[in-house]
C-alpha cells in the first residue's frame, strides 16, 4: 500500500481539517441507493481539491442500523450495503495517495444486542461471555447515571427475557454496554483497534469515552477506571503504532474533559461541546461574551493535545453543556418548531440554522477555522445543504449528498424511492438549487470560497498550533484575538453583528507592524500608539497578518 | 471623561459619543441621572442590574448614568455594575454583556442636562425603551423595571409613570398644586406628574429630545414635568404602574424654592403653548393604572407646623408688594385675614387657594413682574396650605387623605373657568 502522507509527522492532526463523512451518505456506485465506499472512492479528487486532509468515517461496520451504525454487531468487516474490506482497504490507498489521513469510528462503550457477543452472553449465566456485558438482578443499580437519549429512554437497565437479567445500556436499549472491568473485552477491543491500524488507519474518534466504567454512588462518567482503560489502549498505540491518533468523544464541561488529555497520555485530541453552540448564541446575541467565557473557562492542554472544532455534525446540536436560560434562549432562537428539537438538541443542518445567510456561514466558518483547534467540517455544509425535519430521529441531516441537479441528485442511479434516505427537494435547499456542479461553476460560490478559505486556513501553522489572546475592544459585538506561532502573528477580527460596526482595538504591542488582509493580501495602515480603527459591514471577519517590514 | 471634549453645538462629550458606538443598539436603556448620590447609588444600581437579569435576560441593556460632577466616587460605583467577558460578578449569570456608562456633563448639575443626555443616549442606541431611574429611589425593587418596561414592550404605551406607596405628609406640593392643577387643566389623572422614575417608548424620547424647549432655563429645572406635559400635548398614550413604596425624604427648608421651580415654573409655564388642549379639556378621566393609584402609610411624622405658619404670615406682611402685582384684591385681601388668625383657628381654605394658584398661573404667563420671583412669592403661601392640609389630616386614614385630596382636585376643575377668564383678560 503507498501511503504519501508523512509518517514522521506525528502531530498531523493538529494542522488537520477534517472532514466528516458516512459512506452511506455520499456516492452510490453500484445503484441500490445506499453510498458506498466505491463511491466514496470516486469522490476522493473532491475531497482533495476542496482542501481537506483529513476525512472521519461514521460507523461502516456491520450493523442492524437501529442507531445509524453505532450499534456494531462485527467489529472486524464492512457493512455490506457499503461494500466489501477490500474496497475499504482500495479507499484507503486512494486517500493516503492525496495526503488525507482516515479517521474511522469505534463505538468502545456497547455494541448491538444483535452482536454474537451479546447473543452469547445473554444465552446464559454460565456462559464464558457472560461477564462482556453489565448484567443485573435488578433495575436499581448506579441510580445517579443520567439518561442520555431522554426521549426515547425511561432507564439505562432493561430487562433481557431471554436470560432473565437487566442489562446495563447508557444509549438505546437495543445497545448495551459492554463491561471493561472484564479484562477480556479490554484486550478484545484492543485487538479490534489493532486490526483497523494494520491496514493503515490514521486514528480513531472514540464514541462515547466518558461511560466505560460504572461504579456505584457515582454518574457513571468519567471515572478513574474509565481514564486507565484509555491510558492502556493509547500506551499499546504509541507502543505499536506511533503516530496513530485517537480523538474523544466527550460532552463534558472543559475542565471534565481536561483529565482525557492527562499528561498527554490519553486522547490526542477531544471535542470542544461546550463551544459550539455558545458560537451560534454569540451570533445571534449580536455578543462575543458567550465565546469567551467559555474559551476562558478552557483549561490549557498539554502541547500535544488539541482541541477538536465544529460547527455542525452527524448528531443534533447538543444543548448539554449551556445552563437552563441557555439552552432556552437557543431553542427559541434557533429552532422555534418543536419538531427541530430532539433530546437536548436542535437537529438541524448549518445552512438552514442560520437562515441561509451567506454572510453568516462565512463568519461561522471563519471562527472555526481561526480558534484553536483543529476543525471539523460536516459532510455537505460546505455547498450549504439542507435538512429535512420530517425525518425522524437525526435522518434528517444524514440526507444523500447533493453532487447535480440532475437524476437523484448525481448520488445514485436507482429509483429515488429506493434511496436509503430522501432527497432534499424544498425550494431553497433542493437539490436543484444547491449542488456541488452548479457551485463548481460560480466563483463566489458557498463551495469555492470554503475551498479559497481552507487554502488560506493551510497557509500557516499558526491556527492549528499557536497560542491565541484575546483582545478586547469595548464594542462587544467584536470577538478579536491574535494567534501566534514563534515569529509568525495572525489577528483575527470578527463582527459577529448584523450591521456595521466600528472598532478600536489596541494594538499598541505590535507598534511598527503592517496588517496584511490574507484573502486578498491587501496592505493595510501601519500600528502607532493610536487605537487601531477598523470597520466592518455586517457579519464580516478579517485574518490579517502581522509583517515587521 | 469630565474634561472629555465635545464638539461645540452638542452636549455629548467625545468619549461618551466613543461609548455609545461600543455599545450599538439596545432595547432598553436605564437612565441615572445623578450629582453626588454615591449614599445610595450603589445598591440602586446592583438592584438595576438584578432587574435586567431577572425580567429582561435575552434583551440588549444598556445602564447610562448621566452625572453632574459629582466628587464623591458616585460614577465609580455606578460603573462597577457592568457586565462584560472581562469582568463578572461571582453569583451572575448573563446571556449578554451590560454595558454601562458614565457621561459627566460640562454644564452645572441640572436634571434636566441629565435628561438631555439620557434622552439623547437612547436616540442614538435606538433604545425601544428607556427608563429613569432617580438616585434617590432607595427602595427601588428589581420588578420595578419590568413595571414600567413592559407596558410599552406590549406596544400599549408609550410613557408608563409610578405611583407609590407615600407617607400622607409626603409630596404636599405634589397632592395639593400639581397633581390636581395637572388633572384639572389636562383632564387627566396622574398621580406623579413630576415623576422621578418613567418609563417610555423610543419614539417618545426622540420627540421631546427635538423640542426646542432646552434652551430655556425653566425648562431645563423641570425637566420630567415638562417631558409629562409635552407627553399629554402629543396625545401620548400614558399609563401608571403600581411601584411600591416611596422612602419619605425629609427636605429642608431651603429645598423649597427649586423644587418649585423643578415643577410649578414647568407646570406654568406650559399652559401657554398648551393653551388649547387645557381650554378644551373637560371632566378629568382616569388613566390605565396597573396596581392601586395610590397607597398612604400613617406612621407618625415629626412636622414643625408651627415654623410653616409663621413663615405663612411674615410672607403675607413682607410680600405685600409683590402680591398686589400678582394677585386679585380680593384674594389678597382673603390671605391677610387669615394670616392674622391664631393657629388654632387658622386654615388655608381649598377655594382660596385654587384661585391663589391661578392668579399666580396668570400672572406668570404674563410676567407682571420676574417668573422667578412669582415662584419665590409663591414660597410662604404654599407653605399656608402645607399647614392647613398636615392640620386637616393629622389624624386622618388613609382613605380620609385621599378624600380630602380629592376635593382638593374637584375645587380645581371646578375653578378651571375662572382660570379661563383670567387667562382671556375678562376678571
Amino acid at each position: 500500500m503507498t501511503v504519501d502522507v508523512k509518517p514522521a509527522d506525528h502531530s498531523w492532526y493538529k494542522r488537520a481539517i477534517i472532514y466528516q463523512v458516512h459512506v452511506r451518505t455520499f456516492l452510490d456506485s453500484n445503484g441500490d441507493g445506499i453510498g458506498d465506499f466505491q463511491g466514496l472512492d470516486q469522490k476522493m479528487d473532491y475531497l482533495q481539491e476542496l482542501g481537506v486532509n483529513a476525512v472521519w468515517l461514521m460507523p461502516f461496520f456491520p450493523s442492524p442500523l437501529r442507531d445509524d451504525g453505532y450499534d456494531i454487531s462485527d467489529y472486524y468487516s464492512v457493512h455490506s450495503s457499503y461494500g466489501t474490506l477490500e474496497d475499504f482497504k482500495r479507499f484507503l490507498a486512494s486517500a493516503h495517495q492525496r495526503r488525507i489521513r482516515v479517521i474511522i469510528e469505534m463505538v468502545l462503550n456497547h455494541t448491538s444486542d444483535q452482536h454474537p457477543w451479546f447473543q452469547e452472553s445473554r444465552s446464559s449465566k454460565e456462559n464464558p461471555r457472560r461477564d462482556w456485558y453489565v448484567w443485573s438482578d435488578s433495575d436499581t443499580g448506579y441510580p445517579k447515571a443520567g439518561i442520555n437519549f431522554r426521549d426515547t429512554e425511561l432507564s439505562n437497565w432493561a430487562w433481557d427475557p431471554v436470560s432473565k437479567s437487566y442489562y446495563w445500556h447508557r444509549f438505546f436499549s437495543h445497545q448495551p454496554d459492554l463491561n471493561y472491568d472484564n479484562p477480556a473485552i479490554r484486550e478484545e477491543m484492543w485487538n479490534v483497534m489493532k486490526f483497523w491500524l494494520e491496514l493503515g488507519v490514521d486514528g480513531f474518534r472514540l464514541d462515547a469515552v466518558p461511560y466505560l466504567v460504572e461504579r456505584e454512588g457515582t454518574n457513571c462518567e468519567n471515572l478513574p477506571e474509565t481514564h486507565a482503560v484509555i491510558k492502556e489502549l493509547r500506551r499499546k498505540l504509541d507502543e505499536h503504532f506511533p503516530g496513530k491518533m485517537l480523538l474523544a468523544e466527550a460532552n463534558q464541561w472543559p475542565a471534565e474533559l481536561r483529565p482525557y488529555f492527562a499528561d498527554g497520555d490519553e486522547f490526542h485530541m477531544a471535542f470542544h461541546f461546550p463551544l459550539m453552540p455558545r458560537m451560534f448564541m454569540g451570533v445571534k446575541l449580536e455578543d462575543r461574551k458567550p465565546i469567551t467565557e467559555i474559551l476562558q473557562q478552557t483549561p490549557e492542554i498539554p502541547q500535544s493535545c488539541q482541541w477538536c472544532l465544529f460547527l455542525r455534525n452527524h448528531d443534533e446540536l447538543t444543548l448539554e453543556m449551556l445552563t437552563d436560560m441557555e439552552r432556552s434562549y437557543m431553542n427559541d432562537s434557533y429552532a422555534q418548531e418543536k419538531t427541530m428539537r430532539l433530546n437536548l438538541g436542535i437537529r438541524r443542518r448549518l445552512a438552514p440554522l442560520l437562515e441561509n445567510d451567506r454572510r453568516r456561514i462565512e463568519l461561522m466558518n471563519g471562527m472555526l477555522l481561526s480558534l484553536p483547534g483543529t476543525p471539523s467540517i460536516y459532510y455537505g455544509d460546505e455547498i450549504g445543504m439542507g435538512d429535512n425535519i420530517n425525518l425522524g430521529d437525526r435522518n434528517g441531516v444524514r440526507t444523500p449528498m447533493q453532487w447535480t441537479g440532475g437524476w437523484n441528485a448525481g448520488f445514485s442511479v436507482t429509483e429515488p424511492e429506493k434511496l436509503y434516505a430522501p432527497l432534499i427537494q424544498d425550494a431553497v435547499y433542493g437539490y436543484p438549487a444547491v449542488n456541488v456542479t452548479a457551485q463548481n461553476r460560480t466563483e463566489h460560490s458557498l463551495l469555492n470560497w470554503t475551498r479559497r478559505i481552507l487554502a488560506v486556513r493551510k497557509s500557516t501553522d499558526v491556527f492549528g498550533c499557536g497560542s491565541i489572546e484575546f483582545l478586547y475592544p469595548a464594542n462587544h459585538r467584536i470577538l478579536a484575538y491574535v494567534r501566534q506561532l514563534g515569529t509568525e502573528t495572525i489577528l483575527v477580527v470578527n463582527n459577529l453583528s448584523n450591521a456595521a460596526q466600528a472598532v478600536e482595538l489596541d494594538l499598541r504591542r505590535y507598534k511598527g507592524n503592517i496588517l496584511i488582509e490574507m484573502f486578498g493580501k491587501n496592505i493595510f495602515p501601519r500600528v502607532v500608539d493610536l487605537p487601531y480603527l477598523l470597520t466592518f459591514g455586517p457579519y464580516q471577519f478579517y485574518w490579517f497578518r502581522l509583517r515587521r517590514i | 471623561m469630565k474634561n472629555a471634549r465635545a464638539a461645540d453645538d452638542s452636549i455629548l462629550t467625545d468619549e461618551f459619543l466613543r461609548q455609545l458606538i461600543n455599545v450599538g443598539e439596545v432595547d432598553i436603556l436605564v437612565g441615572l441621572p445623578t450629582h453626588n448620590n454615591a449614599k445610595t447609588i450603589g445598591p440602586i444600581v446592583a438592584t438595576i442590574q438584578a432587574g435586567l437579569l431577572a425580567f429582561f435576560p435575552r434583551d440588549r441593556a444598556a445602564i447610562i448614568n448621566a452625572d453632574g460632577g459629582s466628587q464623591d466616587g458616585t460614577t465609580e460605583l455606578v460603573l462597577n455594575a457592568a457586565i462584560d467577558d472581562v469582568r463578572r460578578g461571582s453569583k451572575i449569570s448573563a446571556l449578554r454583556t451590560l454595558h454601562v456608562i458614565s457621561t459627566q456633563y460640562a454644564a452645572s448639575p441640572t436634571r434636566g442636562t441629565a435628561l438631555r443626555s439620557i434622552l439623547a443616549a437612547g436616540e442614538l442606541l435606538r433604545a425601544k425603551t428607556s427608563v429613569v431611574i432617580s438616585p434617590e429611589s432607595t427602595q427601588v425593587e428589581t420588578d420595578w423595571l419590568t413595571k414600567l418596561v413592559r407596558p410599552i414592550y406590549a406596544g400599549e404605551f408609550d410613557l408608563v409613570l409610578p405611583t407609590y406607596s407615600r407617607h400622607r405628609f409626603d409630596g404636599i406640593l405634589l397632592t395639593n398644586l400639581l397633581y390636581p392643577m395637572t388633572r384639572a387643566l389636562y383632564g387627566l389623572r396622574i398621580r406623579e406628574p413630576y415623576a422621578l422614575d418613567f418609563a417610555f417608548s423610543g419614539t417618545l424620547g426622540s420627540q421631546f429630545l427635538a423640542q426646542n424647549a432646552w434652551q430655556d432655563e425653566t425648562a431645563r429645572a423641570g425637566s420630567e414635568t415638562y417631558f409629562t406635559l409635552n407627553a399629554i400635548a402629543s396625545r401620548a398614550r400614558i399609563c401608571q404602574s403600581f411601584l411600591g413604596t416611596r422612602e419619605h425624604i425629609e427636605r429642608r427648608s431651603a429645598d423649597l424654592i427649586p423644587a418649585l421651580r423643578q415643577t410649578v415654573g414647568a407646570l406654568f409655564s406650559s399652559l401657554g403653548p398648551h393653551m388649547a388642549l387645557w381650554n378644551a379639556s373637560t371632566a378629568s378621566q382616569p388613566i390605565p393604572t396597573t396596581g392601586p393609584e395610590r397607597e398612604f402609610t400613617l406612621e407618625p411624622l415629626r412636622v414643625n407646623r408651627k415654623r410653616l405658619r409663621e413663615m405663612f404670615s411674615t410672607g403675607v406682611a413682607e410680600l405685600e408688594s409683590v402680591f398686589q402685582a400678582i394677585l386679585s384684591p380680593s384674594t389678597l385681601e382673603e390671605l391677610r385675614r387669615i394670616a392674622r388668625l391664631e393657629e388654632t383657628e387658622f386654615r388655608y381654605p381649598a377655594e382660596l387657594w385654587v384661585k391663589t394658584i391661578y392668579e399666580f398661573a396668570v400672572a406668570y404667563h404674563k410676567t407682571v413682574i420676574s417668573r422667578d420671583h412669582i415662584l419665590q412669592a409663591l414660597a410662604p403661601l404654599f407653605r399656608g396650605r402645607a399647614f392647613t392640609f398636615l392640620a386637616e389630616n393629622r389624624n386622618g386614614s388613609a382613605d380620609g387623605v385621599e378624600d380630602n385630596i380629592e376635593a382638593l382636585c374637584l375645587e380645581f376643575e371646578r375653578g378651571k373657568p375662572y382660570l379661563l377668564e383670567l387667562w382671556n383678560g375678562t376678571q
